[in-house]
């Protein structure tokens, strides 16, 4: 309950000096950043820079050894995982996180039906939720495949799923861990594509990549991590030719 | 893997309650307090408990570090560990019947021994044929080197068929096999100290020289074998040790290789050891019938007097017992290379063989000797009360919890969990009836996994 | 699914074109185990007569109760639970405890409190007391997973076997409770035993509906993603820890059910009723019908009772020890299942 109603349409995220340790690593250190509202963010950094951390930090995954989290406006010390919805957060998973022995079909619906527990137990699928999980599967090109379980999916098309499990949810911000990883370059367009009407329909969207020319393409701000430590943020072009950047990368 | 030894840890309670953690002390608090008045208030009693405790803890002891061994590596719950209690258990039985039951009728059975011949048999000719077969794939045809092996292997079956057809000689039956290891082991074991000191030295130039000797006193060890008709019960300990052995690594090799090549988790892997839990305790009932039996008295049925408690002579034994299991378990995991390999595949089984670990084999000598630790533990309990066919189940849970209890995967907690394990038992029943001992190693066990999960002594 | 229309359609279809029928099963596992075991149900109804079908019939009745109930926490849920069985005992000794008689309790050595309330009054008393203890023990073992769940499910068993043997003033310990009244409604009173295994039936029937109507709504849905994956559906919004709360209590109160019916059924319950080895028989029959299908669970427990009847069949098998060798094959089912199929015989989710 920190920030102010001004902070509060600007940011979308913040976090002020969190941390998070395993054993002697330090895998998060004291990392102040923010994320304005709208527009994509990719976070980039080199491997184990913390990263993959960071996303689960926020999206309550990992509890935090320290620091805090100002979600849409609300100061968060423990972000618990069921509430990152109520927060308008979302994420994907960089080892694709599926319900691997349900259909397709029921990842989606999973994720559009009721949160109380007892009003779900008397729910079945309403038509406008069908429509909606239809929609999405659409959206990612999935419908054909909407009866097959999750598990006998190739890797692309569980990224797909999983974005379009994301979609499903319809909050204000997705968190993406690598979405390009491991990607045919056909897939790669597609995504971008999600990506870009997501952008446009006003989402605000952080993702996390290891591939430059889809950074520059796609993102409006960039956060550059090394060793859990923020290392510059801001435009892409002024911030991937600085020189610490360019420094860190090239491990001199 | 890592995922599978966070289990206990992962997601909050539901009512997380802050402070359930301290309620939890405070309440522990309590109860060792109540204990501790209880123990100042008649000491000698005390005492009684406390060795009872010890006395059991032993055996938890010796459950906890060989389930702890296996667990650690393989990572997925093996409840034959259970039947391989069981198995030794009944083992001493099956050799020993005409002393535990007098002059009744044998129990001796032609497809028992059979079975256990082709286990023996099978088991045999797999450990040869991994030691010899690169060493020999050069020189002589495959055929050839199938037809020797699988001799060699129907031998040893063969052999055992034998041993196990005429239980009342077992002093002859196996007098040439403690010949033939003692030689080996003379030798052996000579050639691993002098190789410290001199590691130039090859095998068979040592054994040149010190293979006559050897063989002397092969031959001698065999002979007095032969002439002590009084050692067949403990041969018999040995015997069955060997059989569950021998059935543990069977079933590793013959069957939870393949299981866990197509294992999405460890829960097939449970439920199917439960599936050969199952088969073997009804098998065991079927051979013996439900009813519990006597084992034949070892030695040790005096009871000492220490300050006004009581202990038996054969519980002093088991204590020593385990702590013999620990010094041979402490050797081989910390001082061999054996050791590292059962470390280097319980941390990542992946790397271990991508750098030239023989996983297989390993795996397959850490199923053998948690099965034997098994059936020993199995053994001292059978000759301390009696022996069931379904104590497998409860042995097997008691070890489970005592390795818990010390912090799974740690060889030094499984020791000490299992004496905490016997001692909790013990003084939990004082104000209650001694019917109540597994509910309370329950208890704690749940207390455990609740608000210390990861044991006494960590893992590493 | 039991209603599943689709697939009845494709089989309607394939009955028109034999030579597809007959590759098709051969494929199908599925439509022939199911076969067979119904075929076997039917064979034996007219090899041993009505008389004995309908006691077999009600044994088959309470164990369909319960593997249905256990299935909704271990092929649903993911939980693999061996410490149903407390539950079932908790409501039989309800039961027991509730209806027994004061006349004939006096004559006994140990009294034990008398009530003789009515089997109907009784009946949800059971399911209320098995769900209050599934709260209590859910909310310790929500934390646990997978092996470790396993566990403390063994401890809940072992600890509840523990309670029934040694809380001798409620229990009477090993010398069981005798004389469990026989439910009764106005003048009909169910003595006979084709009355008791329809009303255990109407019973199997009601609990098939309603765990239908919990994996079939979106609570069970939820159930199957926290299955799959708890930490994920966290993240979408829902407190698995609620749900698999819900769902523990639910199938407890079944079994609770499930144990009232045995109770009144054999009129005589003692701690052996309740023994780890019984939870681990009811785990198997689960896993050996099919995880995460009702009609599973039923051919599970159908095929574990007619197993027993099976064995008659084989030669040089003394009659004593057909149970036993019941557990031999049972446990050698387990392992060629986990091999080769590890969901089950009809399953949907392989472990």
């Amino acid at each position: 309950m920190t920030s102010t109603r001004a902070g509060q349409q600007e940011l979308a995220l913040e976090t002020r000096e969190i941390s998070k340790h395993f054993g002697a690593v330090r895998a998060v250190d004291e990392l102040s950043l923010v994320i304005p509202r709208q527009g994509t963010t990719s976070i980039v950094g080199p491997n184990g820079s913390g990263k993959s951390t960071l996303v689960n930090l926020l999206s309550g995954v990992l509890p935090l050894d320290g620091g805090m989290v100002i979600i849409d406006g609300q100061g968060l010390r423990v972000v618990k995982a069921h509430e990152t919805p109520d927060h308008g957060l979302t994420r994907t998973f960089q080892e694709v996180r599926l319900f691997d022995q349900i259909t397709v079909w029921d990842n989606i619906m999973v994720v559009l039906t009721e949160r109380r527990l007892f009003p779900s137990l008397f729910e079945r699928a309403k038509p406008s939720t069908r429509q909606k999980a239809q929609a999405i599967l659409e959206q990612v090109g999935m419908w054909d495949k909407r009866d097959s379980l999750a598990q006998d999916l190739s890797y692309g098309q569980r990224k797909l799923v999983e974005i379009g499990r994301a979609l499903a949810m319809n909050v204000n911000t997705y968190l993406m861990d690598e979405p390009f990883a491991g990607l045919f370059p056909q897939m790669i367009e597609r995504v971008k594509d999600i990506m870009k009407q997501m952008r446009a329909d006003g989402h605000t969207i952080v993702f996390i990549s290891h591939n430059m020319e889809i950074v520059r393409e796609l993102s409006d701000r960039i956060i550059v991590l090394d060793s859990g430590t923020l290392l510059a943020a801001g435009e892409v072009e002024p911030v991937l030719n600085s020189e610490e950047v360019i420094e860190a990368y090239l491990g001199a | 893997m890592s995922s599978q030894r966070e289990t206990a840890r992962g997601f909050p309670a539901l009512f997380n309650i802050p402070g359930t953690r301290a309620l939890a002390l405070v309440l522990t608090a309590a109860v060792v307090a109540y204990l501790a008045w209880k123990i100042g208030q008649s000491p000698p009693q005390a005492l009684q408990f406390a060795f009872n405790g010890i006395a059991v803890g032993a055996v938890y002891a010796l459950l906890a570090m060989g389930f702890t061994l296996v667990y650690s590596t393989v990572w997925f719950f093996d409840l034959y560990y259970g039947a391989a209690a069981a198995l030794g258990a009944y083992g001493v039985f099956y050799l020993r019947t005409s002393e535990s039951l007098g002059s009744r009728a044998d129990v001796n059975s032609v497809y028992v021994n059979a079975i256990f011949a082709a286990v023996v048999g099978g088991v045999v000719a797999w450990v040869l044929y991994t030691i010899l077969h690169p060493r020999l794939r050069g020189r002589f045809s495959p055929n050839t080197i199938a037809v020797a092996i699988g001799l060699l292997g129907g031998a040893a079956g063969g052999y055992t068929g034998l041993v196990l057809a005429f239980p009342g000689i077992l002093h002859l039956t196996l007098s040439p096999a403690i010949a033939a290891s003692v030689a080996v082991l003379a030798v052996l074991v000579p050639y691993w100290a002098v190789q410290t000191f001199v590691p130039s030295i090859r095998l068979a130039r040592f054994a040149a020289i010190a293979g006559l000797p050897a063989v002397a006193v092969g031959a001698w060890c065999g002979y007095l074998t032969a002439g002590a008709p009084g050692a067949g019960l403990y041969l018999s300990w040995a015997v069955s040790c060997l059989l569950a052995g021998c059935v543990g690594l069977a079933l590793y090799r013959g069957l939870y290789v393949y299981m866990r090549e197509r294992a999405r988790s460890p829960l097939i892997m449970l439920v199917a050891s439960l599936g050969i839990l199952l088969a073997i305790a009804a098998f065991i009932v079927i051979v013996f019938e439900a009813a519990p039996r006597p084992l034949p008295t070892a030695f040790g049925s005096e009871t000492w007097k220490i300050a006004g408690a009581r202990i038996k002579g054969f519980n002093v034994f088991g204590i020593g017992v385990a702590l013999a299991g620990f010094a041979i378990l402490w050797l081989l995991l910390k001082q061999t290379s054996f050791g590292r390999a059962v470390r280097a595949i319980g941390d990542d089984e992946e790397v271990s063989k991508v750098v030239g670990i023989n996983t297989t084999v390993i795996i397959a000598a850490v199923f053998f000797i948690g099965s034997m630790y098994a059936a020993l533990a199995g053994i001292l309990t059978g000759h301390d009360t009696a022996v069931q066919p379904r104590m497998g189940l409860l042995l097997l849970l008691k070890g489970w919890i005592a390795s818990v209890v010390g912090g799974i995967g740690n060889l030094y907690g499984a020791i000490v969990g299992g004496f905490v394990l016997g001692v909790v038992e013990q003084f939990g029943i004082w104000d209650l009836a001694g019917e109540w001992k597994d509910a309370i190693a329950f208890i704690l066990l749940i207390l455990f996994l609740s608000f210390w999960p990861q044991g006494l002594l960590p893992r590493r | 699914m039991p209603f599943d229309t689709q697939r009845i359609g494709e089989l309607a279809g394939l009955m028109r074109n034999p030579g597809e029928l007959a590759r098709h099963t051969r494929r199908n596992i599925e439509f022939w185990a199911s076969l067979l075991i119904l075929g076997w149900a039917i064979a034996f109804m007219f090899w041993q007569g009505a008389g004995f079908a309908v006691i077999i019939g009600t044994v088959f009745a309470i164990w369909a109760i319960l593997s249905v109930s256990l299935n909704l926490v271990v092929g649903f849920t993911g939980l693999l639970s061996v410490g149903h069985i407390g539950f079932f005992g908790i409501g039989a000794y309800t039961m027991a405890i509730l209806t027994s008689d004061p006349a004939y309790e006096q004559l006994r050595t140990e009294a034990i409190p008398t009530f003789g309330w009515p089997f109907f009054a009784v009946l949800p008393i059971c399911a209320v007391l098995a769900g209050l203890a599934a709260i209590l023990v859910g909310v310790v073992f929500n934390r646990f997973r997978d092996d470790i769940f396993v566990l403390a499910s063994f401890g809940f068993a072992i600890i509840a076997f523990n309670v029934f043997l040694n809380l001798r003033p409620v229990t009477r310990g090993a010398f069981g409770i005798h004389e469990i009244a026989r439910p009764q409604v106005g003048g009909w009173y169910f003595d006979g035993e084709l009355e008791f295994l329809l009303l255990c039936l109407v019973f199997l029937a009601v609990v098939m509906l309603i765990s239908w109507f919990i994996v079939s709504s979106s609570f069970g849905r939820v159930l199957t993603a926290i299955r799959e994956d708890e930490q994920a559906i966290e993240v979408f919004g829902y407190r698995a820890t609620q749900y698999k709360l819900a769902v523990w209590v639910i199938s407890a109160m079944m079994a609770g059910i499930a144990g009232g019916l045995f109770a009144s059924w054999t009129t005589f319950i003692d701690p052996n009723s309740f023994i780890l080895l019984e939870s681990v028989l009811l785990v198997s029959i689960v896993i050996l019908g099919g995880l995460a299908t009702i009609w599973g669970s039923l051919l599970g427990a159908m095929a574990f009772v007619l197993l027993e009847e099976g064995m008659r069949f084989i030669p040089f098998l003394p009659t004593e020890y057909i149970g036993q060798a019941r557990q031999v094959v049972l446990g050698i089912l387990l392992v060629l299942l986990m091999l080769f199929r590890p969901q089950g015989l009809v399953g949907r989710y392989r472990l």
